[in-house]
């Protein structure tokens, strides 16, 4: 079983966050995890993204072509929508974006992750909202999964807010 | 066994080293390699360590040479820009003969450059980089693993063979973030009977210089030097061979790109073709035993790296064959994707 | 009979390199000893920079380890923190220091490194060979300045002993020289103080030593020793330019 993600957006969005949890999950089950992350030369305001590989075995920590790709602004949706594996999954954040996604043969979903956070808990928990979107697309990693993880890495007065917002985004996605 | 971490390549090396007993670093920020500075200097109140920033690559490389000059291990790490000027410390530990570790993140040069991974100083790191004829042992590791297992294994051999040792880590390496097994703590040795860390009690003193004493005593050093570093080449070439038996073409890639091949060749036996990969685990001493094997028997060897080729004559060497060395590499900080990877195998093949 | 004066044990028997008339040799025997008057042979570690004292590894039983062009106070930094109890002498020349590892004395005075510098000031580049050093007075002809140091192209002499005695975290900066007898008594009192506060774990002592250079001054070696109190000693004044030992007296 392999999975093969990219969480795409600016400094500041949660990108790496979002990266570094479905690791930490799927490390906790024992699969091989792999996380690169690529920043701008500026150190606020530029592209800041990760491709994830969970996997069997060890191998490439550079995607082809990923079986689900998140993006949380315009020119990471026209910077990767053509990465997406056919049959895969694009998330959109439409709360920052406009623009559709022109590609027919994978499963388009647009999430307005800024509203939906807003709703169950604070606009800062969209990141979390966006996570759980993710997190539907996945077999490795189970919603269980991504709750355990929001309790082990965040402050216990922030953990049920941001699970709140997990599962809005998980249950979002049909 | 100790239990896995999800750490980041740089952090988790930095963490490998202080368990290795290296208690000494000198740094000067710069990406990709500063969360090993940030580290030592994070950790230096509780692990009684010495951490300073110094004011130029230059100094930092200097100040490993004093440590190492003690018999304690030292270190530094930097990357392209700042590894050139270190270079003529280079030099000077390796004639010196001091067991200094020095990583250098590889990013995109030449000058300022990118800041992402690349290979681009395969040759300043094997070919020696500073003046003179001397060479450092150089180690290539691909994941965070290996990463975190150099970090001994480098100090080790820089006592081994009293020479320093390189880990040639790039921006992909160093910033990715992987499971990891760190290394076991090890206690410092005792003191090192040629060190110079005043004798207090020794008997005899002991001098080092690297200032010759006319021609002739500067010639016998200078083979003295050589003898080491052919047994170097005897005893300390690493490579991993994957695939390689039945291979009709035979990918040589070390590091990040070596990684990108693993899922190349996966795609590749997929659809029957037949490739497999040697992938030098340390790109000093060049692991030409590798290819002793593969030599007259028809193979291609295709060379992929995040440079101009810079590996590639050292392959034709060690095949002893120019026509069956191809070559694609990606620059600026590029990484090719396994697909793309694979498409040139395709074409090998036709 | 009893003994006036004799060689320091610490040295060996290899004949000294250095020319007729320069202040190496002297200043090698005062620092030899002071390290055997005072029981420091033990502890003593050398760092020999590039230049006229490039050989001194071989004159002394003693440990040591010769860096390269101006890197002295940097390996210096590296071995005083590996070994904090022993005694570090980071000996330098002019051009050594002022040029090329101007960066490295600076930086090692300002972070206060627990060392003692010895700064050999000769006006001038002594083994490449008579060239201009950034100590070089002004009017002075050197090969490089074969009419004379102009300010228009090469600014003027620089001030160590000043500009490190200037430092918050230099412990003690003195300039003395060794062109007579009672010059090389002050000479030997003032390394003797520098070693004594670098014993004390005091921060950086730095002593600037005016030594002859007839060789690449191009004059007999009575008029070196004359040169230096007409003329060197106006660029250079002799004096304490920071004592913290004092003031906190």
């Amino acid at each position: 079983m392999k999975s093969e993600l990219i969480f795409s957006g600016i400094g500041g969005q949660g990108t790496i966050l979002m990266g570094k949890m479905a690791c930490t999950a799927a490390s906790k089950k024992g699969y091989n995890v792999t996380l690169s992350p690529a920043y701008g030369q500026e150190k606020r305001g530029g592209r800041a993204s990760c491709q994830v590989v969970i996997s069997e075995e060890i191998g490439s920590m550079i995607i082809s072509e990923a079986d689900t790709i998140l993006v949380m602004d315009e020119k990471s949706l026209i910077d990767y929508e053509g990465k997406v594996k056919p049959g895969g999954t694009l998330i959109i954040n439409s709360s920052m974006i406009d623009k559709k996604a022109d590609r027919t043969d994978i499963k388009v979903v647009e999430i307005p992750f800024t509203e939906i956070a807003t709703k169950v808990a604070t606009a800062k928990s969209a990141n979390m909202v966006a996570l759980g979107a993710v997190v539907k697309t996945l077999d490795i990693i189970t919603l269980d999964d991504a709750r355990e993880v929001i309790k082990m890495k965040m402050k216990p007065a922030l953990v049920d807010a941001n699970i709140k917002a997990l599962e809005a985004g998980y249950d979002y996605v049909k | 066994m100790a239990d896995k971490v999800f750490m980041q390549g740089n952090e988790a090396f930095a963490e490998a080293a202080i368990r290795s007993g290296c208690k000494f670093f000198f740094g000067y920020p710069i990406t990709p390699s500063s969360e090993i500075p940030e580290y030592y200097a994070k950790k230096a109140p509780a692990e009684g360590l010495t951490f300073i920033q110094a004011e130029t690559e230059v100094s930092a490389f200097n100040m490993v040479a004093g440590v190492a000059a003690t018999g304690k291990r030292g270190m530094t790490a930097t990357a392209g820009p700042g590894f050139s000027l270190g270079c003529e410390a280079m030099s000077y530990m390796s004639a010196a003969s001091l067991p200094a570790v020095i990583v250098d993140c590889m990013r995109p040069g030449p000058a300022d450059g990118e800041i992402l991974g690349s290979q681009g100083d395969y040759n300043q790191l094997t070919k020696g980089g500073g003046h003179g004829d001397y060479n450092t042992i150089v180690l290539a590791p691909y994941s965070v693993q290996e990463y975190a297992d150099f970090a001994p294994l480098a100090f080790d051999l820089a006592e081994k063979y009293r020479n320093p040792v390189v880990i040639a880590s790039d921006g992909t390496i160093a910033k990715m973030m992987e499971n990891v097994v760190l290394p076991e703590r090890v206690e410092p040795k005792g003191r090192a009977d040629w060190a110079v860390d005043g004798m207090n009690g020794r008997g005899h003193h002991n001098d080092i210089t690297t200032c010759g004493d006319g021609p002739e005593q500067w010639e016998r050093f200078n083979l003295d030097l050589q003898a080491k570093f052919a047994k170097i080449r005897e005893n300390e070439q690493r490579w991993e061979e994957i695939d390689t038996a039945d291979a009709d073409i035979i990918i040589v890639a070390f590091g990040t790109m070596a990684r990108v091949c693993l899922d190349a060749i996966r795609l590749a036996r997929k659809d029957g073709l037949k490739v497999g990969m040697i992938r030098p685990i340390t790109i000093w001493p060049f692991p030409e035993k590798a290819f002793a094997n593969y030599i007259g028997k028809g193979k291609k060897f295709f060379v992929t790296e995040l440079n101009a080729g810079q590996m590639v004559n050292d392959v034709k060497i060690a095949v002893n064959d120019n026509a069956s060395v191809e070559f694609y590499g990606r620059l600026g900080g590029m990484i090719p994707s396994p697909v793309e990877i694979y498409n040139k195998l395709c074409e090998l093949y036709k | 009979m009893s003994i006036v004066y004799k060689r320091p044990e610490v040295f060996t028997d290899v004949y000294m390199k250095y020319c007729g008339g320069c202040g190496h040799g002297i200043i090698n025997k005062l620092i030899g000893e002071i390290i055997e008057e005072e029981n420091l042979v033990d502890k003593t570690v050398f760092i020999w920079p590039i230049g006229c004292s490039v050989y001194a590894d071989k004159y002394y039983k003693a440990d040591s380890i010769c860096a390269l062009h101006g890197r002295a106070p940097a390996v210096g930094t590296g071995l005083k923190r590996a070994c904090p109890e022993d005694l570090v002498i980071v000996y330098q020349g002019d051009g050594d220091m002022v040029s090329e590892g101007m960066a490295e004395i600076m930086h090692a005075g300002i972070r206060g490194e627990k060392f003692t510098v010895i700064f050999v000031n000769n006006a001038i580049y002594g083994m490449t060979g008579g060239q201009m050093a950034p100590t070089t007075l002004m009017e002075q002809v050197t090969t490089t300045t074969p009419y004379g140091r102009a300010e228009v192209n090469t600014g003027n002499p620089v001030n160590m002993a000043e500009i490190i005695g200037n430092l918050p975290e230099c412990y003690y900066s003195e300039r003395v020289t060794v062109n007579s007898p009672a010059n090389i008594r002050k000479t030997k009192a003032a390394i003797k103080k520098a070693f004594k506060y670098q014993m004390e774990g005091k921060g950086l002592s730095f002593v600037e030593i005016l030594s002859p250079c007839p060789t690449g001054w191009k004059v007999k070696p009575v008029q070196a020793i004359k040169w230096i109190d007409d003329v060197v000693t106006k660029q250079f004044p002799l004096g304490v330019f920071k004592d913290r030992g004092q003031e906190e007296k």
